[in-house]
C-alpha cells in the first residue's frame, strides 16, 4: 500500500474515532438515581413497610371519623332551621376553642364559598378541620380525605382537613397574623378538593365518577371558577427552571406519555387524561366503588402524570362554561366522548394547548446539541482543506 | 371513640334564616299542594340521574287512582312504575316527561310498589314527589 494512501486511512479511522467519541451516548451503564438531587429518596424495606401500616391506620382512622361526622351532622342538618346551609364547618381539637375562632373561620370560609360563586347549593359540605393533630391517641392525619355522598346521604360531603400547626394556630388566634388571612381563605377552598365540584356541579354521572375515582380525582383536586384566572400557586413551580439541571432531573422521572404530552403531542396527552375513563377500569359499577377519597400526603406532586393535573378539571370547567361542563357531568356517554364534546375539541388537541400554557414545549427527537453542529462543521473544513492541500501538492506544473 | 373536647359547628347562613324546606324540596310541595291537594298518599325523596327508588302503597279494589309524579326544576325526565310486591310490572309512565302519570284501578286490595326513576337531572341529585289520588 502506498505511503500516501495509507496515511489517508489513518487520518480517516482518527476522524471517524473522534466523531464517535463526540457524538455517541454511552451504552450498557446502570441507572443509577444518585445523581437525581430532586428524586423521591429510597426507603429501606423496614421503613417502606412501617410506613405503609402507619398509612392504613391513617385512613382507617379517617374513613371511620368522616362517617362519624356525617352521622353527627344529619341531626343538626336536618332540623328545619338548618336545612338551608350549604357549608358547615366544624372545629375539632384537643382543647377549647374561643367564640372568635369561630367568628375567624366563619368569616373565611365565606369568603371561600363566595369566590367559588356558590349560595345554596344542592349538595352541602361538612368541612371538618383537626386542630392541632397529633395530640390524641389517634394516628394524625397528613392530607385532606373526603367522603363523597352516597346513597344513604346524597346531599352531603364531608372534608376532614388536618389544619397543621401552622393553620391551627391562625385560627386559634395567634396576634399579629391577620394579615395571613388571604391565604387562609384560599387555604380553605383549596381544602374542598372534590366537595368543590359537588357543590357546583351536584353529583357526576356514573361514568366520570368511575372515572375520577379510579384517577383519587388527582385531576380534581381544585376548582377555580374565577375568569380569567390569576396567577396561583401550582405543581409546575415546583418544577422550575429549563435552564437548571434539576428541571430536567424531573423531566427524566416522568412517564413517556407525560413527556410527550409537555411535548405538544395531542396522543400522549389524550393517554394521560382518559387513564381510568376505559369501559375495563373501574373494575365493576361505580355504585360499588369506594366513596373515600385519600390524597398522597407528601410531595404529592412527584406523583402527578398530567403536570399541572390538579387544575385540570377546573381550567375545563372554567373554559368550557356552566352549561357545556355540565354536559359532559352528567353524561353517561364514555368519558373520551363526552369531554370532547364539552371541549368542542378532540381531548389531546385541547390538553396539548392547556399542557402548553403551564410548561414550555419540550423538542423531542435526534436534535443534535449545538456544540455537535460545531464539531461537525469543523471536521468537514478540515476535511475540505486537507483535500484541497492534497490536490495542490499533487498538481503537475 | 376519639376524644373530641371541642367541637363547634360554624353556620354560614344567619340564624334568621329560617326555612321549612330548601328551594329545590320547595318546588317539590308546591307542585304537589297543586297537582293534589287532596293526595291520599305523598312520598318525597331525592334521587341522582340514573338511580330509582321503591315504595310500598296499599290500594283499595275499585276504587280508580292515579299515582303522579313532580320533580325539581333541574329535573326534566322522571318515570313512574305501579309493580307487584314481586316487582312486576302493572302499569308505566316512560314518556320522559317531568310530570309522569299512571292510572289504575286494582282489583282486589293489596299492597303494590311503586318505582321512581330519575331519567334526566342537570344537577344531580333531584327531589321528587309521588302523589296516589284517588279518581273522582
Amino acid at each position: 500500500m502506498a505511503r500516501d494512501l495509507r496515511r489517508w486511512v489513518v487520518a480517516t479511522l482518527v476522524a471517524c474515532g473522534v466523531v464517535a467519541f463526540a457524538l455517541l451516548p454511552p451504552r450498557g451503564a446502570a441507572v443509577t438515581r444518585a445523581g437525581l438531587v430532586f428524586a423521591i429518596p429510597q426507603s429501606t424495606p423496614a421503613r417502606l413497610r412501617a410506613q405503609a401500616l402507619a398509612a392504613e391506620w391513617r385512613a382507617a382512622d379517617g374513613a371511620a371519623r368522616l362517617l362519624d361526622q356525617r352521622a353527627r351532622a344529619r341531626s343538626v342538618l336536618s332540623s328545619p332551621e338548618t336545612r338551608k346551609l350549604s357549608v358547615t364547618v366544624v372545629l375539632t381539637g384537643p382543647q377549647s376553642i374561643p367564640r372568635e375562632a369561630v367568628a375567624r373561620v366563619a368569616s373565611a370560609m365565606d369568603s371561600s364559598w363566595a369566590a367559588l360563586g356558590l349560595g345554596e347549593t344542592k349538595i352541602g359540605v361538612l368541612v371538618v378541620i383537626d386542630l392541632a393533630p397529633g395530640t390524641t391517641s389517634g394516628p394524625a392525619q397528613e392530607a385532606p380525605m373526603y367522603l363523597e355522598p352516597d346513597s344513604t346521604n346524597r346531599t352531603t360531603c364531608v372534608a376532614l382537613v388536618p389544619g397543621g400547626l401552622y393553620w391551627s394556630r391562625f385560627i386559634l388566634g395567634t396576634p399579629g397574623q391577620e394579615r395571613e388571612r388571604p391565604y387562609f381563605v384560599e387555604w380553605l377552598r383549596a381544602s374542598l378538593g372534590p366537595c368543590a365540584f359537588y357543590a357546583t356541579y351536584g353529583a357526576p354521572s356514573k361514568t366520570v365518577r368511575r372515572w375520577l375515582t379510579v384517577r383519587q380525582w388527582d385531576i380534581g383536586r381544585f376548582l377555580s371558577t374565577e375568569n380569567p384566572v390569576r396567577r396561583a400557586w401550582s405543581s409546575t413551580d415546583m418544577l422550575g427552571d429549563p435552564r437548571y439541571g434539576w428541571y430536567w432531573e424531573r423531566i427524566y422521572t416522568f412517564s413517556p406519555s407525560t413527556v410527550a404530552c409537555m411535548a405538544g403531542r395531542p396522543a400522549g396527552c389524550r393517554a394521560l387524561v382518559l387513564r381510568g375513563g376505559g369501559a375495563s377500569d373501574g373494575a365493576g359499577r361505580a355504585d360499588s366503588l369506594p366513596r373515600i377519597v385519600r390524597t398522597e400526603p407528601r410531595r404529592w406532586w412527584q406523583a402527578q402524570d398530567l403536570i399541572p393535573g390538579e387544575r385540570y378539571l377546573s381550567d375545563v370547567a372554567r373554559t368550557v362554561g356552566r352549561e357545556r361542563f355540565l354536559g359532559f357531568w352528567g353524561s353517561p356517554l364514555p368519558v373520551d366522548t363526552s369531554l370532547a364534546l364539552a371541549l368542542r375539541k378532540p381531548v389531546g388537541e385541547w390538553t396539548a394547548e392547556w399542557q402548553h400554557r403551564y410548561t414550555p414545549r419540550l423538542r423531542l427527537g435526534p436534535a443534535a446539541p449545538v456544540t455537535a453542529y460545531a464539531l461537525a462543521v469543523t471536521l468537514g473544513v478540515l476535511v475540505l482543506f486537507g483535500a484541497a492541500l492534497a490536490a495542490q501538492r499533487r498538481q503537475v506544473r | 371513640m376519639r376524644a373530641l373536647l371541642a367541637a363547634v359547628a360554624v353556620s354560614l347562613v344567619p340564624a334568621t334564616v329560617a326555612a321549612q324546606a330548601n328551594r329545590w324540596q320547595r318546588q317539590v310541595q308546591e307542585q304537589l299542594e297543586r297537582v293534589s291537594p287532596h293526595a291520599r298518599t305523598t312520598k318525597t325523596g331525592v334521587l341522582n340521574l340514573e338511580e330509582s327508588e321503591w315504595f310500598a302503597v296499599t290500594l283499595t279494589a275499585g276504587v280508580s287512582y292515579s299515582i303522579i309524579g313532580v320533580c325539581d326544576n333541574d329535573c326534566s325526565s322522571l318515570q313512574l312504575v305501579l309493580a307487584t310486591p314481586d316487582r312486576n310490572e302493572l302499569v308505566t309512565d316512560r314518556r320522559g316527561e317531568n310530570f309522569p302519570v299512571v292510572r289504575f284501578t286494582p282489583a282486589e286490595t293489596r299492597d303494590f310498589r311503586v318505582k321512581v326513576v330519575m331519567d334526566a337531572c342537570l344537577v344531580s341529585p333531584c327531589w321528587y314527589g309521588v302523589a296516589v289520588v284517588e279518581r273522582q
